[in-house]
């Protein structure tokens, strides 16, 4: 369970975070590092565990019924990760506290942070792949929202759509990778997945699996050719970009290709494939990076490149190359992470992100300056840094290759080439920003930024070193457990040390330093090159024209398929409906009429349907009228709740009373914005097709309730009979199934309701619509606001009602009557008031706020479900007994009733706030009358 | 005794039903229509008290008291509208 | 004897029901219209619920308080109905057999 609440703790984090930050800035930090902390405590009892060589499952069963589980798993691998997650997460916490302004929202940017922290624990430490793309497809949504954190900026908004679309995308691939996986092996959990590599190599799906597996790979780790969209991204905030696209976001691709490794690597296809692609990014990048004039830009494209870097690792496929591979992903969350902030801090004190404006920022912070010396040093692989240790044994391994293949020298020579490039760029890094003379109208001043913004950089910069120069006492058992769960079988030999003797790798090394710093010196000309081209080779524009060809192709279904009229839309859904009707009873040779025998018909009855008929027939007719029609509807609503009185259904009958009246003060509220007459429009052709059209249709339903009722039927209605007392403690079946049988489907509706009443609420609040100050026939509105004698008698009234609709309340669980009635029943009651008395009235006596009635209904009805779980039962079980109350004698008290109260409440608050807000929506224009006021 | 009566006063009640319908239908002004609705709410529980006491039952009180107060508060917001247009105010 | 109580408040509830839905139907103006539903169907249905009132509480033990409960409603609720009707009529201008009173403001 440790690793589940893990996970978590997060998510809940994130609400707290957004709720404690309504103290103070502060209070939000230390609100999300505890969180973080906490999630952090929860993993520590099992930090030893892989260490130990075990791999710790832990499993929540879910639906066993259908094989759902939650299943987490933790071992080296997971655990790195983890750490990376955590550890980053705190650092980037702290710095984040300083870096954003005053203006900017605290609260919103660790709530988004935690909830990504969040996925990506549960995309760590999942053994389930299908719940491993739930967090996978959650970290693509939290980094939308953070990389769109400064919503007002087209290239904010612009970068976090690009992410998604791509990451997207490469998620639904994934998830056809994952589907295959689980159709090859039986399983979809890691443990069978990572066993039966044989198998699924040899299977005939092997190629499309590992070309699905890996676009989701390398769009999430912005490997060439989707790589376009990370650049993009750097328009979130620093702390954002340190977090995201140094440790975890982009690192999730390359994670899944060292998760999967065991299952999919060995092949040719997977070397061409993954090897490619990682030696193209490396290259692409690492070309890029020195060109770039933004500094987060720079950093981006190295980012690409170090991914790449990594790929590349993972795609030559030794042993001792996954092990590189592996170094490489803590050394590179370490020092990227720190440039990043750097970065920040730079931008955060001078105001611009511009390398072509800063120049000489050493005289203003040297200490900054030192820091970020030493992560650039470590990110161009100079020896006594940590870049340097995982670079080297990428040279290593790239001149073993070198010898196995007819274009073997290609790999070495590129590598090396990257490496020049990577040296050139980082020295551009420091060499343009830090020295090189007098800063050029910087937007600020620059000096030193606060203490603590310079302590996550310090911790990060401390490690580069520490890791550098003893490796073997630092890094090297948490490495060794990590790359053995990547490879699942022994490790290699090997020796983490700085000095290796004169070997192929040392001279790459030395080639790569001496050729950067030449290759700085001379970028001018190339740099000029690149400005002329820029934007002209890119990914982009295919995205882009890509995205507008979608759009446009969208735009024309649409366009085919709507045409923005009513009536064709009911047209096309009532004749589809006909010919399905058509369809069934074509196929089917069985009489209409069924062998249950016919029910007496009484002549009441009779009579009331044919009034009703008339009555409707008349609606349709006088629909032009619109008051008319709305008087004549009230009638046939009490018709057919008279109906269900008639046919024992009283709870539908009272529904239906009260739904009738609140529809007929809600269409009332409407039609005095709309005109009073509808004009005749259509032509006598066409609504003599509609008119056969209905009749059809009518036809068809009589038909088919003619059908099915005259056939014996038993449905899942006998069980709900035989079962209401016994089970639920109440002999109103009606209102044990809404509060107890189907109560997960209540909960459900009510919160629906809540959310529409909140939602109406919310698109109203502001509105003011002036109505007409006459009526239709030219009359100006009767001076009488509220006639006083309705505005009286109808408030002693209102005791009346209440009285009724607590008792419906409190007997529904046995007759007639329940929460959802008694609701209806006290708003009605409320809405009289305000009918007859007016607003300012109501107001004065019971507060406009229904907001906090909805919300504590759905509390009590969500707190009843939960109740159960402390007494061991599944969410919603209820409990009844009876107790002897002094003079109302026996009275049973059922749990199902509390659920019911917050079913009454939901109702009344949502009823309330949204027939109210209709009625308020009229502007506050002068009472023009015959009196005048 | 009762049964004969209680057939007489269905009759009755079933013929008040239908003028009271044939007025909705006629009108010819609004108030007239919404007058025709309130006396066909008063008509519904009229029948249902009927019911009861044919059918011996006490279970349909419920829907003749929620019938009398719907059709109060649908005459009013009716009647609201055409007074002032605007029904919450 | 309690039968023909019964009986005869049964068949004076549906008659005075049946003759205010009667005047509905056939008087002339709106204003003599008015009479029937409000004062002859509210009658008839109070006389309804008391025959109901006395039939449930001799069946059963207690007494059957329920149609109070409506005839209060609807007792009070009634003379409301027929003044905003009224009203409106009036504000409508509808035609009357009689000559309309003036509907003066109040200043």
């Amino acid at each position: 369970m440790n690793l589940f609440f893990a996970v978590l703790t997060p998510f809940l984090g994130a609400v707290l975070v957004a709720w404690a930050s309504r103290f103070g800035r502060s209070h939000a930090a230390w609100a999300a590092g505890g969180v973080a902390l906490t999630a952090l405590a929860w993993l520590s009892p099992l930090l030893s565990q892989p260490f130990a060589g075990t791999t710790v499952v832990q499993r929540l069963e879910w639906m066993p019924s259908v094989g759902l589980d939650l299943v987490f798993r933790l071992d080296g691998l997971g655990l790195l990760f983890a750490g990376l997650i955590l550890g980053i997460g705190l650092l980037v916490i702290l710095y984040a506290r300083y870096y954003l302004s005053e203006r900017d929202s605290m609260g919103r940017l660790y709530a988004y942070l935690l909830l990504f922290m969040g996925s990506m624990l549960g995309v760590v430490l999942s053994e389930n792949l299908i719940q491993l793309l739930i967090f996978w497809e959650l970290t693509s949504l939290s980094s939308f929202l953070l990389i769109a954190y400064w919503r007002e900026r087209e290239m904010a908004r612009m970068g976090a759509r690009m992410a998604l679309a791509i990451t997207g995308a490469g998620g639904l691939a994934l998830l056809g990778g994952i589907l295959l996986l689980g159709e090859i092996t039986g399983s979809y959990e890691l443990s069978v997945i990572l066993a039966s590599g044989d198998l699924i190599r040899g299977h005939s799906l092997y190629l499309p699996t590992l070309i699905l597996v890996l676009l989701g790979a390398f769009t999430k780790s912005a490997q060439f050719p989707f790589h376009f969209w990370l650049p993009h991204a750097m328009a979130a905030p620093t702390p954002v970009s340190a977090y995201l696209h140094s440790a975890t976001m982009v690192k999730a691709g390359v994670f899944l290709l060292a998760r999967l490794f065991p299952a999919l690597s060995g092949t040719p296809e997977w070397s061409w494939l993954v090897g490619g692609a990682g030696l193209c990014t490396l290259l692409l990048g690492a070309v890029v990076a020195l060109f770039k004039h933004d500094l987060k830009g720079l950093l981006a494209y190295s980012t690409i490149s170090h991914l790449g870097l990594i790929t590349l690792l993972f795609g030559i496929a030794t042993p001792m190359a996954v092990v590189a591979g592996v170094f490489h992903i803590i050394n590179h969350a370490i020092f990227k992470a720190s440039l990043f902030m750097a970065a920040g801090i730079i931008d955060h004190e001078t105001g611009t992100r511009d390398m072509r404006r800063m120049q000489g920022l050493w005289q203003f912070m040297p200490f900054t300056a030192t820091l970020a010396m030493v992560a650039a040093a470590s990110m161009a692989g100079v020896p006594l840094f940590n870049g340097f240790l995982s670079k080297e044994m990428l040279f290593v391994e790239a001149s073993e290759m070198a010898s196995q293949q007819s274009f073997g020298w290609l790999l070495p020579v590129t590598v090396t080439v990257a490496g020049i490039f990577a040296v050139a760029y980082s020295l551009r890094f420091i060499h343009d920003v830090f020295f090189g003379g007098k800063p050029l109208e910087l937007p600020r001043t620059p000096h030193e930024p606060p203490r603590w913004m310079k302590v996550p950089v310090e911790v990060l910069v401390l490690l580069c070193l520490v890791v550098g120069l003893f490796p073997a006492q630092t890094v090297a058992p948490l490495l060794a457990v990590a790359a053995a769960s990547t490879l699942q079988t022994a490790l290699p030999e090997y020796n983490l040390a700085i000095w290796h003797g004169f070997n192929p790798a040392l001279w790459m090394s030395v080639t790569a330093l001496v050729g950067g710093v030449l290759l700085y010196l001379v970028r001018r000309p190339f740099s000029l090159l690149h400005d002329r081209f820029e934007g002209q080779l890119d990914a982009r524009r295919l995205y882009n024209a890509l995205l507008q060809g979608l759009m446009v192709i969208a735009r024309r279904i649409t366009a085919l398929l709507d045409v923005g009229s009513l009536q064709r839309m009911v047209f096309v859904f009532i004749g589809f409906a006909l010919l399905l009707g058509w369809m069934g009873w074509s196929g089917d040779r069985s009489v209409l009429t069924g062998s249950r025998p016919l029910l007496p018909v009484d002549a009441m009855s009779l009579l009331v349907t044919a009034v009703l008929t008339v009555i409707s027939v008349a609606v349709v007719i006088l629909h032009r009228q619109r008051f008319t029609a709305l008087v004549l509807v009230g009638f046939v609503g009490l018709v057919v709740s008279l109906i269900f009185v008639k046919f024992s259904a009283p709870d539908l009958a009272l529904t239906q009373l009260l739904v009738e009246v609140v529809t007929v003060v809600l269409l009332l509220l409407a039609l005095y914005f709309l005109p009073q007459h509808s004009p005749v429009e259509s032509h006598p052709l066409r609504r003599s097709r509609d008119g056969l059209l209905a009749l059809l249709v009518g036809g068809g339903v009589g038909a088919l309730a003619w059908a099915v009722l005259t056939r014996p039927h038993s449905s899942i209605g006998d069980f709900f009979l035989a079962n209401s007392v016994s089970g639920g403690g109440g002999s109103n079946v009606v209102n044990v199934i809404l509060v107890d049988f189907r109560g997960f489907d209540t909960l459900g509706e009510i919160t629906v309701l809540a959310l529409a009443g909140l939602a109406v609420y919310a698109l109203l609040e502001k509105l003011h619509i002036s109505g007409p100050s006459q009526n239709a026939d030219g009359r100006d509105w009767n001076w009488d606001l509220h006639p006083v004698i309705m505005a009286s008698f109808t408030r002693l009234l209102l005791p009346l009602a209440l009285l009724v609709s607590v008792f419906i309340l409190l007997r529904g669980h046995n007759l007639p009557g329940g929460g959802f009635i008694a609701g209806l029943v006290t708003a009605v009651a409320l809405i009289m008031q305000y009918l007859a008395n007016g607003v300012a009235w109501t107001h004065s006596r019971l507060s406009a706020n229904m907001h906090p009635v909805v919300g504590v209904g759905l509390l009590i009805a969500t707190l009843t479900g939960l109740g159960s779980f402390v007494f061991g039962y599944p969410f919603l079980t209820s409990t009844f007994g009876h107790m002897k109350w002094p003079l109302v004698g026996d009275f049973e008290l059922a749990s199902a009733m509390a659920f019911d109260l917050g079913v009454y409440l939901v109702v009344v608050g949502a009823t309330l706030l949204i027939l109210i807000h209709l009625g308020l929506m009229h502007g506050k224009e002068p009472v023009r009358g015959k009196g005048g006021h | 005794m009762l049964t004969v009566a209680l057939s007489i006063a269905f009759v009755l009640v079933g013929a008040a039903v239908v003028l009271s319908a044939w007025r909705l239908l006629r009108g010819p002004s609004a108030p007239d229509r919404i007058l025709a609705l309130d006396t066909l709410y008063i008509n519904a529980i009229a029948l249902l008290v009927l019911l009861g006491i044919h059918l011996g039952s006490a279970l349909y009180f419920e829907a003749a008291l929620l019938i009398a107060m719907m059709g109060f508060v649908g005459t009013v917001a009716l009647c609201k509208y055409l007074l002032r247009g605007d029904i919450i105010e | 004897m309690l039968e023909y109580l019964l009986s005869f408040l049964i068949l004076a509830g549906a008659l005075f029901t049946f003759v205010g839905s009667l005047g509905l139907a056939r008087l002339r103006d709106f204003y003599t219209r008015l009479h029937g539903p409000t004062k002859a169907s509210t009658l008839g249905v109070g006389c309804l619920l008391i025959a109901s009132a006395l039939f449930f509480s001799t069946r059963s033990e207690g007494i059957s308080l329920h149609e109070v409960l409506v005839t209060l409603f609807l007792f009070i609720t009634a003379p409301i109905s027929a003044h905003l009707l009224a009203k409106a009529a009036l504000h409508l201008g509808l035609t009357s057999l009689a000559p309309p009173p003036e509907d003066k403001p109040r200043r």
